[in-house]
């Protein structure tokens, strides 16, 4: 998948929901999810099929890219585990595309605030 | 008894997915699929992971350039015949009833695998209040 292809028309509903959780800071795919649900008061849902799905083509289109690893210091074995999971991080690349979907939604409810005065003024 | 019945199911769509895919993300689903099993509730983690499998196979693997993130529609691609394809729907969606209807009648499961000499062929039996048949493999 080319950048190209990400600047064409309006996001899905999915990959904006992924990159807004990330646009908050590096998260695992776990996070993404309960990110996702918390920002949106429960009422979207990601599943982990979807959610990979879409990783892995915003990873190809290198709007998302795995994190680096920060090795903690001084922790124990048994906490080790729970590093092992894949954080994953915007691009510029990804915050560009983010901001542009930003700005055409922005216009989108320019627009439609302004349609819905005049329908009251007509009214 | 569901909880494993739902993990075992969640496990099979995940090795039905390309290899590249289940190595990349597939430990990391069945973890997720763990977490989230309380509280979103198995049906419906199947069902996504099932849409993921379809996503997955059906996109063209050769030329990434034309699965756009933007639109969300399916590109059906040269790499699976139209009766692998019918052949695996059927399978899937038996497979996937069966698991719902299992799953809304826990105390009523019984499974039973037995060869079948004039098919050729073992059958899988899963048995809850109606019955419910389904030809897993065919092996002369």
């Amino acid at each position: 998948m080319s950048s190209r292809d990400t600047n064409n028309g309006p996001l899905s509903s999915a990959t904006l929901h992924i990159l807004l959780a990330l646009a908050g800071g590096n998260l695992h795919g776990y996070g993404i999810i309960k990110e996702i649900r918390r920002s949106s008061d429960g009422h979207y849902r990601l599943g982990p099929g979807t959610l990979y799905d879409n990783l892995k083509k915003l990873m190809e289109a290198g709007l998302v890219a795995d994190a680096p690893q920060v090795a903690p210091p001084k922790r124990r074995a048994a906490a080790m585990k729970e590093d092992d999971r894949r954080f994953y991080t915007l691009t510029k690349e990804g915050k560009d595309v983010l901001a542009k979907e930003v700005d055409r939604l922005q216009s989108v409810v320019s627009q439609a605030r302004l349609r819905l005065r005049e329908s009251r003024v007509r009214i | 008894m569901n909880r494993i019945v739902s993990r075992f199911a969640y496990r099979f769509l995940l090795r039905l997915h390309p290899a590249s895919f289940q190595n990349e993300f597939g430990a990391e689903m069945l973890w997720i699929f763990d977490e989230e099993d309380q509280q979103s509730g198995a049906a419906y983690l199947l069902f996504d992971g099932a849409r993921s499998l379809l996503r997955q196979r059906f996109r063209i693997q050769n030329d990434p350039g034309q699965s756009s993130i933007t639109s969300g529609t399916i590109i059906t691609g040269p790499g699976m015949s139209p009766l692998r394809l019918l052949q695996g729907g059927v399978s899937f969606l038996l497979i996937f009833f069966c698991l719902i209807r299992v799953l809304s009648h826990p105390n009523s499961l019984f499974l039973s695998v037995k060869w079948a000499d004039r098919m050729s062929c073992y059958t899988l039996t899963l048995e809850a209040p109606s019955h419910a048949e389904v030809v897993l493999d065919s092996a002369p």
